[in-house]
């Protein structure tokens, strides 16, 4: 059991990653911060003892209620990521937006390409570029070993920068390739 | 090495968590193919508009305060406070939730840069201790020392002897930190190992000192280069290093 003098050392400074996960996980606020209560309470009232650090843990335990909501709400969008062929998409010569286009993104554009994809790759791209976990990490957290962290996301950047391309691309002025 | 295996290797790279030797070997195949070094910008530039431009979504905080009212009261462990004073606990109550409103303002924004190379650091400093490979290049000649690493890093970092204060020089090592290749200057003080982790900033700043999970940690800027000490040697012995490193 957590009380709230231990919930203030040990959660609460967490709590923001616990919840840009969630929120990108069900890409709604409202959602997010239903699951993170309902899991955070639960996992301190049940919680006898914590060891180690309290990141990971928190945030598996937040992930694993997000995945939990996904198959409930969003079954069409979790499938799509367990089609393990998603993102193999063979080395093109030409693989993403140039570096100087990927600089001139559009905040929007960008969020929406992330929000697109499959939530395992989502959630792996999430943790280590805006939490910036280590590989061990986010297997931790996704129970995942960390092979397979590495090829999703790997294969999150790779459709990520397909899907930004074809995009960039679109909106080239004049552009006809 | 050829492309195949550099795409391979390249994100592992770009994300820290390719170990030295392969690292080594990688940036000489960079330095030699344009294609491969364009694919690395590629993905570096992504990784970096995901940093910079993906929405953060801090908690909102009336959910910290939901979480916090749920849960019980702190268990008692000293001897229960007569009632009238109790109002040290409602003011503490009262500054903690003043401190989380704060805090959850401040986190709105990215993880600030220098706490993410404070982790960084440490996190390399613990990595060379736990894979026993402190040095690319072991030795205590500051002449073997420097051109050694003027050879795999686009910058020569100024390598000191402070043998005649005690500290050794025992060698260097390559590591990733901040997004970008790195020297690390190892040296040694009785038992205790010194990472001290250098590149270029051309914006000069003071000694600053912190301690993270037991570990002290120094930055500061001078003379054109940051430094970022790491060690487990006491704070009074580590700012002499400081100083003679040229900090302020």
């Amino acid at each position: 059991m957590i009380d709230r003098r231990r919930f203030e050392q040990l959660v609460l400074p967490h709590l923001d990653a616990a919840y840009n996960l969630a929120r990108w996980l069900t890409r709604n606020d409202h959602d997010a911060e239903d699951v993170v209560q309902e899991a955070v309470l639960r996992a301190c009232r049940f919680a006898d003892s914590l060891r180690g650090d309290p990141r990971p843990w928190l945030l598996a335990i937040v992930r694993n209620a997000c995945f939990t909501w996904l198959k409930a709400n969003r079954p069409a969008e979790l499938a799509l990521g367990l089609d393990e062929r998603v993102g193999e998409i063979p080395a093109p010569e030409a693989e993403g937006p140039e570096a100087s286009a990927t600089r001139n993104l559009e905040r929007r554009v960008l969020n929406e390409a992330i929000a697109a994809l499959p939530p395992q790759f989502r959630e792996v791209l999430v943790l280590r570029e805006l939490e910036d976990l280590s590989y061990r990490d986010i297997g931790r957290i996704a129970g995942a070993p960390i092979g397979t962290v590495m090829s999703r996301l790997s294969r999150a950047r790779r459709l990520l920068a397909e899907s930004l391309r074809v995009i960039v691309t679109a909106s080239e002025p004049g552009a006809s390739r | 090495m050829n492309r195949e295996e550099a795409r391979t290797l390249l994100p592992a790279y770009l994300d820290g968590e390719l170990d030295p030797a392969k690292s080594v070997e990688l940036e000489a195949h960079l330095a030699a193919d344009p294609v491969s070094r364009a694919a690395c910008e590629r993905l570096r530039s992504l990784s970096n508009a995901i940093r910079d431009k993906a929405d953060y979504h801090a908690a909102p905080a009336a959910l910290g305060e939901r979480l916090l009212d749920a849960l019980p009261a702190a268990a008692e462990r000293a001897p229960r406070l007569p009632a009238r004073r109790n109002w040290p606990l409602a003011a503490a109550a009262l500054a903690s939730t003043a401190a989380l409103a704060v805090a959850l303002t401040l986190a709105t924004v990215h993880p600030r840069d220098d706490e993410r190379l404070e982790q960084e650091a440490l996190s390399s400093y613990v990595r060379a201790t736990l894979s026993a490979r402190l040095a690319d290049v072991a030795s205590s000649d500051q002449h073997t020392v420097k051109p050694w690493l003027s050879a795999h890093l686009p910058y020569s970092p100024p390598v000191v002897d402070p043998s005649a204060q005690g500290f050794t020089l025992a060698g260097a090592r390559l590591d990733y930190v901040g997004g970008r290749a790195v020297a690390a200057l190892v040296y040694q003080r009785r038992q205790h190992r010194i990472d001290v982790f250098v590149w270029p900033e051309q914006e000069d700043s003071n000694l600053r000192a912190s301690v993270r999970d037991g570990f002290n940690i120094e930055r500061f800027a001078r003379g054109g280069m940051r430094y970022w000490i790491v060690s487990d040697l006491n704070r009074n012995e580590l700012d002499d290093l400081a100083r003679l490193l040229g900090a302020r």
